[in-house]
């Protein structure tokens, strides 16, 4: 292993070469700058594109320093290194006022890349995980569809083999970027006389194949963060395929498995300044409640759950740092990480009272009805609340599973909402 | 500088383990749901756990100075022990004693009266508590000097272990301002009456002075910050038991929502159940993670108010909830006398009003923060 504090120390260098420091988060200046809080992105195609373009560079020029995948091997363009260097490397990033490589890293760096790693033929590793980590090629997730989302495995995309190929067919839903994605990876079912999670393959699917069609999906806040993505005979070949026929649902396991905890992430971005204390505390300056005892009651609470979460969220990264098995925290995380915003977002509304209905041109009042209007997708995306409380009761505390026909029953034979067969 | 000690040793997490086993193992032969119970209706603490507590395992004397018999370990230790008697509801002198008692004669910093009562605190023999509960407001009690000698007069009424504990710290006002004194349990015009109390693990009693003499601990006036530091601390040790309690519900739950049988099927197996056991999960993380990081700020130093602060409002409310759902998935059974589950919702709720209550660690949380 390479010694820690040489490698911070070139961390450092290289960031200090081609960034600049990220200003201190000093006192909140009421009335100055930018008062969107943006928890999805509303921006125009141009604006989008632009901000993608710099997320590419800026990973090239990691991966051109020997950051692009610190813990990854060698032979594919990786350092070796550990995934404590991971986590050093990203500390000290956090620091620098960089362009964010969420687009890449989040879906296709962070999930794909491992799946790929773990699963894919030697030529195919080759072919796509060094333009991966160079920030080329951006990968997404083709696994939800409109009759399964919960329940992923009752998917019903079809794979139908055809010599040394595969022609796909079906509809996936709540794809995040794959209007900027070279390569998905698509969940298809290839058995449909298996029970549900013995007759699925997964496939890397070329995103600019004929019969592949990206459409946005426009969400409750106005804009098109996701899409959906038709497949209609798309043709893959067969060494595009990530693990054995039938064999879909482990790999699907290791993307799952490799998903990025929101651990950390709640400080971050301007969700997270937005109910952040001093911030709110403004706030409460501003509309004259500082001394309203329930509001202080609120902020309170509010205030107490934000920082046993930061306690937890720290204490998770270093039990993870000093080797050992990350806990369940991450499913606590992030039901925490979605109550505390949502109820930061209501606890903001509240204090505005109608200041909140109407754009009246106030700097920081109608700009808080972007973040309200996101808090319900907090609940749902990355697995739901109720995926998430079955997920602990069941793993963590032992308690039986709801007892069912669907995992053992032909696929066939199940009763399905909506995609069809 | 440490919660209670000078030169901290320290453990790892490993040593911390294996201190929290032996205690469990300790309690689980020594101090059972019986012997537990034995404590509430006689309102008398056993005083072979005491003993087994003190000079059986040397957890008394742990975190204490070791200048002054203690072993010099630091509130991280403290708080393995506090998580483990919380989750016994172990009736004992310990709290009052250690945190309450020991904490104020260490931050008021008078080496004499250190050196007088905490070795015997150490040694188990001794055992102390600090009126703490009820200043809030001005001090109950006035302080008067004559002829170089101190009294203390007036009434306390909601002391921890007041009819019990061999010295009493209280705060009384003296011309000076509120004042720190210790009044040993034999002093003359000293009247101790145990109260009814809502959770029978932990006696509370009226104390009445009447002229009772009395030793000023520390300078005259500086009882202020030894409440504020002794509140810190004892908030910062309360959630350590909190969530010990806490987590004791839930692995209740838990354990009864795979057993019981309803409609063909393990109650645990509905989601209506199944959530609520998640819920008290998150909750009861969340206060394990806010009363650790009080209990490592507590060792730190300057992040303590606001840690502690933020553990006690976190782990109260997560006790409660814990405590009330426990009823509520055990049903019927969990409404009867014989069933532990009213203990830990008695201790609860007793546990979140102690120093105050909502009302006042909102505020103290806000006052922290700079609010």
């Amino acid at each position: 292993m390479t010694d820690l504090d040489a490698f911070s120390a070139e961390v450092r260098a290289f960031l200090d070469a081609n960034a600049a420091r990220r200003p201190s988060t000093g006192t909140i200046e009421w009335g100055t700058g930018e008062d969107r809080i943006a928890y999805f992105s509303t921006d125009p195609p141009d604006v989008d594109k632009a901000k993608v373009d710099a997320a590419r560079a800026w990973q090239r020029r990691r991966y051109e320093a020997g950051f692009g995948w610190i813990s990854g091997p060698a032979e594919y363009g990786g350092r070796e290194l550990s995934t404590l260097h991971d986590l050093v490397y990203d500390g000290i990033e956090a620091e620098y006022d960089v362009p964010d490589t969420g687009v890449l890293a989040v879906i296709g760096l962070g999930m794909i890349g491992p799946t790929i790693l773990a699963h894919a033929e030697p030529e195919v590793k080759a072919r796509y995980l060094p333009a991966m980590y160079s920030g080329d090629v951006i990968a997404c997730q083709l696994f939800s569809e409109p009759g399964a989302g919960s329940d992923l495995a009752s998917l019903s995309t079809r794979a139908v083999r055809d010599g040394d190929e595969w022609v796909l067919t079906g509809q996936k839903v709540w794809t995040s970027i794959a209007q900027h994605a070279q390569i998905g990876m698509a969940l298809c079912r290839t058995n449909p006389d298996a029970p549900k999670h013995r007759g699925i393959t997964a496939f890397l699917v070329d995103m600019t194949a004929p019969g592949v069609e990206v459409r946005p999906l426009r969400q409750m806040t106005g804009g098109a963060d996701f899409n959906e993505v038709f497949l209609t005979d798309v043709r893959v070949p067969d060494d595009h395929r990530l693990g054995p026929v039938d064999a879909g649902w482990r790999t699907a396991l290791t993307t799952l498995m490799n998903e990025r905890a929101t651990v950390g992430g709640e400080g971050v971005g301007p969700a997270g300044r937005a109910v952040s204390l001093p911030f709110l505390t403004a706030l409460l300056d501003q509309n004259g409640r500082r001394d309203d005892p329930a509001t202080r009651r609120e902020l309170a609470r509010l205030y107490a759950d934000q920082a046993a979460t930061d306690a937890l969220n720290r204490q998770a990264i270093r039990k993870v740092r000093s080797g050992e098995q990350p806990g369940p925290e991450a499913s606590v995380s992030k039901l925490l990480y979605a109550q505390n915003l949502t109820r930061g977002a209501h606890f903001a509304a509240e204090v505005l009272g109608p200041k909140l209905i109407a754009d009246t041109g106030a700097w920081g009042a109608y700009s808080w009805t972007e973040l309200l209007l996101s808090t319900p997708a907090l609940r749902i995306l990355g697995g739901t609340e109720e995926i998430m409380k079955n997920i602990l009761a069941e793993r963590v505390l032992g308690l039986p599973k709801e007892p069912g026909i669907d995992s053992t029953s032909p696929f066939r034979e199940l009763r399905r909402s909506g995609g069809g067969s | 500088m440490t919660a209670l000690t000078n030169a901290r040793v320290t453990t790892t997490t490993a040593e911390r383990d294996e201190l929290r086993a032996t205690l469990r193992q300790f309690l689980s032969e020594r101090s059972d749901e019986q012997a537990v119970r034995r404590v509430i209706d006689s309102g008398v603490y056993d005083p072979d756990v005491w003993a087994g507590l003190s000079t059986g395992l040397g957890l008394v004397s742990l975190a204490l100075p070791a200048a002054y018999g203690g072993d010099g370990y630091g509130f991280i230790e403290l708080h393995a022990v506090l998580e483990e008697l919380g989750r016994a509801l172990t009736p004992s002198p310990f709290f009052a004693t250690v945190v309450l008692a020991a904490s104020a004669l260490v931050a008021a910093g008078d080496a004499d009266a250190m050196a007088d009562y905490l070795p015997g605190i150490a040694a188990g023999t001794r055992t102390a508590t600090f009126a703490v509960s009820e200043h809030w407001g001005a001090p109950k009690l006035t302080g008067e000097r004559a002829a170089g000698a101190w009294t203390v007069s007036g009434e306390i009424s909601l002391v921890l272990d007041g009819a019990t504990a061999d010295l009493l710290l209280v705060v009384a006002n003296t011309p000076d301002g509120p004042s720190l004194f210790a009044v040993p349990s034999d002093a003359p015009g000293l009247v101790r009456t145990p109260l009814r109390t809502l959770d029978g693990t932990r006696p509370l009693a009226a104390v009445r002075c009447e002229a009772a003499p009395a030793r000023l601990v520390g300078p005259a006036g500086g009882a202020e910050p030894v409440v504020a530091r002794v509140v810190d601390l004892g908030t910062a040790a309360l959630a350590a038991e909190q969530v010990g309690g806490a987590r004791a519900c839930l692995e209740a739950s838990a354990s009864y929502a795979r057993e019981r049988v309803q409609f063909g099927r393990a109650i645990g197996s509905f989601q209506a159940v199944k959530h609520k056991c998640a819920d008290m999960f998150t909750r009861v993380r969340l206060a394990d993670a806010a009363a650790l990081d009080a209990a490592e700020a507590a060792d730190e130093g300057a992040r303590l108010p606001v840690a502690a602060a933020t553990a006690h409002l976190v782990c109260s409310e997560a006790y409660l909830f814990a405590a009330a759902e426990n009823i509520q998935v055990h049903g019927g059974i969990g409404f009867t006398w014989e069933h532990p589950a009213h203990l830990y919702y008695r201790r609860a709720k007793a546990s979140q009003l102690l120093f105050g209550g909502p009302a006042d660690y909102h505020e103290r949380l806000l006052r922290a923060v700079g609010v």
